[in-house]
């Protein structure tokens, strides 16, 4: 029974077979189904995968670079005080589509007219008539007058937003500032200066600050504009720095511009006279020759004996002095009385050679390393620098420097004989102190204090001393070459000060160019009566902001120099 | 059977499910980044607004335009050097405290107590009955410095007389007795004699004995004089000069 039975082993059937092949076949399917379907599902999960990446870390609508922090389209210059200079603001213009206008031209015309009066009726229907595809109307133009303009409803009138460079202190300091071309470029000044920092987008969120203090240029611009219209001059400059680190905290040169509308600027506006000027200062000079003089040993000092003539023949020319001594005079006397004589022999005694090289070494003969680009370079007599050259430059003619370097100077003498290359941009984190050079000793440079207090107190430059700030300093009236002759009567005065004098911190330089007498200066044109005032009155404005504290009681050793002084004369009126 | 095969549809159902959670997520979380962001571009956008606006104050407020309004509206100038104080002490110097005539107060003139009559030395002390007010002995004051110096015998020297001052005190007591006794039934005439002795000067006492014996009256009215001025209460001008003649005369003791 249990034996196969023939049947069965026999060969299997037709249906049998072909159920075998069906479910062969069947598996087959189902394989491959199962592939397609992991394919597929594979690609789905990819796809979902994707999506959910790009939905947790992918960028999308909206680039993100832009949010974060407002990007000027040019960075802002701000002050040391952090008081914006110059912004970058989207300001309206006002243009038109000739082509584009549909109402009645002349009518236009006439509205334009009456909104914006720099054009007559006529000369805006010549606008409107002319085959020019786009022209500006205005631009900067006044909310009001957008709106105004905007309710004409000519659909040929274009109302953009346009970024635009303000200057919000207009004058203040424009020719530290410059200004940019109506492409937006730095045409003149720091924004000439720092063109590729203001413009880059990587550096342009970050304002560049100036050395520049908006108040104390204020004070000075506003101090020294007063003089130049009280004594009519036709140009003025005026230069404060900080002593220890060279930075200029106020720059300017009068007549200025207004760099919101450089087209306006009448060329004589946009030179820079602090800068790009070169003027023979003057008497100014004389205290270089002095501490060059004791530095080199050809001077003890204040007390050393000098003979004092009336005139002074000299290498075929002869040296004159505004109120001769005609005695013995010590040194502290013809620093005093800015005796042009005793200057001349102090120059003499130390040489063409040395002066030259103090000279250079102080950066008399090169440009003044400052950032910006209207720099002038010095002028000197050159080849023709003989022995009597060197007596000339002594007391300050044959030599023109900008007045930023007189000030530069200054700073030198009395930053204990170092040099700072002067700097408008602020020292601190961003941009240290440069590493000074000494030019003079210590020594030298503290005894020129006494000297020039006693100028201030007793000498020429009596109305420049600010009760209680401790002025020191000296007055230069050069006289200007007219037609290849030093004119008698049309003067460049000049007052270089420096205080508080007992432990100096601050300079300040002031320059009057061809000031005219006044009643009040009972006819002189010299420096002691139209610069050193303003000396005076500007110190005593800024020098509170600059943290120096008046103090009637403190005053530089003046029993260096008071010994050797014989008497005091009372006229202000020599330079 | 039906659980089976209904398990992959529950599988299916779940995976479906989760798969939207975990979309439904993401889609919060876009949208609260874009959420953010808008917020971000507002700020960005006030941002702008807010220079813009600086800008404009800053413009109107330059500092040219103050100087003209300080030198030219308001005359203002820089302060001087010696409008500046150094230090806290010189600051407080400036001021000093304001005083104000209050012309309503009345006015008080300066007053003392008029020196006691002494009794004499031995004398007893009396009040207004005219018993006596201290004991004879507390009159005494011991000194109480003791040192171990050699100043030792001066201080002996200082306390020698100590008994001798009860012995003193004490007889001017037994006479003064009869004093309040005498004036037991006459008390105002008791008041008139002791007053003057308490309160007018020592001379003023010996000047009115001699009238004393006279008649009562003086004494009295010597009494009833007061000792300070008579006050007087502002009714007109106070500053104007007090009328001291007046009322000098109208004073009831007259001179």
């Amino acid at each position: 029974m249990n034996a196969p039975t023939p049947a069965l082993v026999a060969p299997r059937p037709e249906r049998l077979r072909l159920v075998g092949q069906r479910r062969q076949m069947l598996a087959v399917m189902h394989q491959r189904l199962m592939f397609g379907m992991l394919v597929y599902a594979g690609l789905i999960a990819l796809i979902a995968l994707r999506i959910l990446y790009l939905a947790a870390f992918g960028d999308h609508a909206g680039a993100r670079e832009e949010i974060g922090a407002f990007i000027p389209d040019r960075g802002d210059i701000l002050d040391r005080d952090g008081q914006p200079l110059a912004r970058t603001i989207d300001a309206w213009t006002i243009a038109v589509h000739p082509n584009k206008v549909i109402g009645d031209k002349l009518t236009l015309a006439q509205h334009l007219a009456q909104l914006m009066p720099e054009h007559s009726a006529a000369e805006y229907f010549a606008i409107l008539r002319s085959d020019k595809p786009f022209v500006f109307l205005r631009r900067r133009a006044s909310p009001d007058l957008v709106e105004a303009v905007n309710a004409l409803g000519e659909p040929g009138l274009a109302l953009e937003r346009e970024p635009d460079r303000l200057y919000p202190q207009t004058t203040l300091a424009a020719h530290v500032l410059g200004f940019t071309n109506i492409d937006g470029k730095g045409a003149a000044g720091a924004e000439r200066a720092f063109d590729t920092y203001l413009s880059d987008p990587r550096t342009r969120g970050k304002p560049l600050v100036l050395s520049i203090s908006s108040r104390v240029q204020q004070a000075l611009e506003a101090e020294l504009g007063d003089a130049l219209q009280h004594f009519s001059a036709i140009g003025a400059a005026g230069v404060v720095m900080d002593v220890h680190t060279g930075e200029v905290l106020a720059m300017t040169s009068l007549p200025a511009f207004n760099p919101n509308t450089p087209g306006q600027a009448t060329p004589d506006q946009l030179f820079n006279r602090a800068t790009l000027g070169v003027f023979e200062l003057g008497s100014t000079f004389k205290p270089f020759t002095l501490a060059m003089a004791m530095d080199s040993g050809t001077v003890s000092g204040p007390g050393q004996m000098m003979n004092c003539p009336e005139v002074l023949p000299a290498y075929g020319h002869l040296v004159h002095d505004t109120h001769p001594f005609g005695r013995e005079c010590s040194i502290a006397e013809v620093m005093m009385e800015s005796s042009n004589i005793g200057m001349a022999q102090i120059a003499d005694k130390l040489g063409t050679e040395r002066q030259k090289a103090w000279l250079k070494k102080m950066g008399f003969l090169d440009k003044a390393q400052i950032e910006l680009k209207e720099v002038g370079r010095p002028l000197t007599p050159g080849s023709r620098w003989g022995p009597f050259e060197t007596m000339t430059i002594g007391f300050g003619q044959g030599i023109a420097v900008a007045p930023l370097q007189l000030a530069m100077g200054y700073a030198t003498l009395f930053d204990g004989g170092i040099y700072h290359h002067p700097t408008i941009l602020k020292v601190g984190p961003d941009h240290p102190l440069a590493p000074g050079r000494r030019v003079f000793t210590a020594d030298t440079s503290y005894r020129m204090r006494s000297l020039l207090r006693l100028v201030v107190m007793k000498g020429t430059g009596r109305k420049a001393d600010a009760p209680g700030y401790r002025v020191g300093g000296k007055t230069g009236t050069a006289q200007k070459i007219i037609d290849g002759h030093y004119s008698q009567h049309i003067n460049l005065t000049s007052f270089a000060g420096v205080f508080p004098m007992d432990d100096p911190r601050y300079v300040i330089v002031v320059m009057l160019d061809e000031p005219k007498a006044t009643p009040e200066t009972y006819g002189f044109t010299t420096a002691g009566w139209n610069v050193a005032p303003v000396v005076s009155r500007t110190v005593s404005r800024i020098a509170p902001m600059l943290g120096v504290a008046p103090d009637m009681n403190r005053e530089p050793n003046m029993s260096e120099v008071l010994p050797y002084v014989q008497d005091a004369k009372q006229d202000a009126k020599k330079d | 059977m039906s659980a089976r095969s209904f398990g992959s549809l529950f599988m299916v159902a779940s995976c479906a499910g989760a798969a939207l959670g975990c979309y439904l997520v993401s889609l919060r979380v876009a949208s609260e980044r874009a959420a953010l962001e808008s917020v971000e571009a507002r700020i960005v956008t006030t941002q702008g607004d807010l220079r813009l606006l600086q800008t404009e104050i800053g413009t109107r407020g330059r500092l040219s335009q103050l100087e003209r309004w300080n030198a030219g509206a308001f005359a203002l100038s820089a302060p001087a050097a010696t409008q500046f104080v150094q230090n806290s002490f010189e600051l407080a110097k400036l001021t000093r405290p304001v005083t104000e005539p209050d012309f309503h107060a009345p006015i008080v003139l300066a007053s003392a107590p008029a020196p006691v009559a002494r009794p004499q030395l031995g004398q007893p002390e009396t009040d207004d009955a005219g018993r006596p007010t201290a004991a004879p002995a507390a009159l005494l004051h011991e000194a109480s410095l003791k040192t171990e110096t050699r100043e030792v015998p001066v201080q002996v020297v200082v306390a020698a007389p100590r008994p001798a001052a009860p012995k003193s005190a004490e007889r001017p007591v037994t006479a003064a007795k009869p004093a309040p006794l005498e004036s037991a039934d006459k008390p105002g005439l008791a008041a008139a004699k002791s007053l003057p002795a308490k309160h007018a000067p020592a001379h003023v006492v010996e000047a009115q004995k001699p009238a004393q014996k006279k008649s009562v009256d003086k004494p009295l009215v010597a009494s009833a004089k007061p000792v300070t001025k008579h006050t007087q209460l502002a009714k007109t001008d106070p500053l104007a000069p007090l009328p001291d003649r007046h009322s000098r005369k109208d004073s009831p003791t007259g001179r």
